[in-house]
């Protein structure tokens, strides 16, 4: 039952819940989103720093489920550097994909708080209407 | 009727653990946010036992708790 225990919270997902990359805040933000999870309590927040249509930077604070938590920096690692239009392009499967484990219904909503954030951030930003993506 | 919480652990992914061990139990905001803001928690793991449960059931609950805190290194 262990060895099931450790495929589901595998190291690096660990890994990113005690040692978040990009954890802060930024002073001159760009964009600033914040959402939050009221039936668990998780809360994912994303600054963004644009320069010409590029993510410069991005920072993410929060507290939360070790689930959502690591999603939100895995997806700051992915989105640097990246265009506004190439992170628009990101999908729900890609952030499954990329925490690589089965996520149950339940803790779905975990895994995909971060995208909202930066749906609506940044989707929010390049003047496009929110309710197309919710 | 038990509500904890393990410090480190969310009570998400204690919960997640025990279901992993065939525990279920209810974790969350139990439907008392104010209590939850009141006592500085993010949320709660509740086990609710009754006649039906043995103690099998329980030693199952002890070690999820044991297998959670070893996962999360706490």
């Amino acid at each position: 039952m262990a060895a099931t225990d450790e495929q589901f919270y595998r190291e690096f997902i660990l890994d990113h819940f005690r040692n978040p990359r990009n954890f802060g805040r930024l002073d001159s933000a760009d964009i600033s989103h914040e959402e939050h999870n009221p039936l668990c309590g998780d809360v994912v927040g994303m600054d963004f720093k644009v320069e010409d249509g590029t993510i410069a930077d991005v920072r993410f604070h929060g507290r939360g489920c070790a689930i959502s938590q690591a999603s939100a920096s895995l997806l700051t690692e992915r989105l640097k550097g990246l265009r506004l239009d190439e992170a628009r392009e990101i999908s729900r499967d890609d952030v499954l994909e990329e925490l690589g484990i089965q996520i149950s219904p339940a803790r779905l909503k975990c895994a995909l708080l971060p995208l909202k954030v930066l749906k609506v951030g940044a989707w929010g930003l390049a003047g496009q209407d929110e309710d197309e993506f919710e | 009727v038990l509500s904890f919480e393990i410090a480190g652990i969310h009570p998400h992914d204690v919960a997640t653990i025990l279901d992993r061990h065939d525990v279920a139990v209810r974790s969350g905001h139990n439907c008392t946010m104010p209590l939850m803001d009141r006592l500085d928690v993010p949320a709660t793991v509740r086990a609710s036992l009754y006649l039906y449960n043995t103690q099998e059931d329980v030693d199952r609950l002890v070690a999820g708790v044991h297998d959670a805190r070893k996962i999360f290194g706490v």
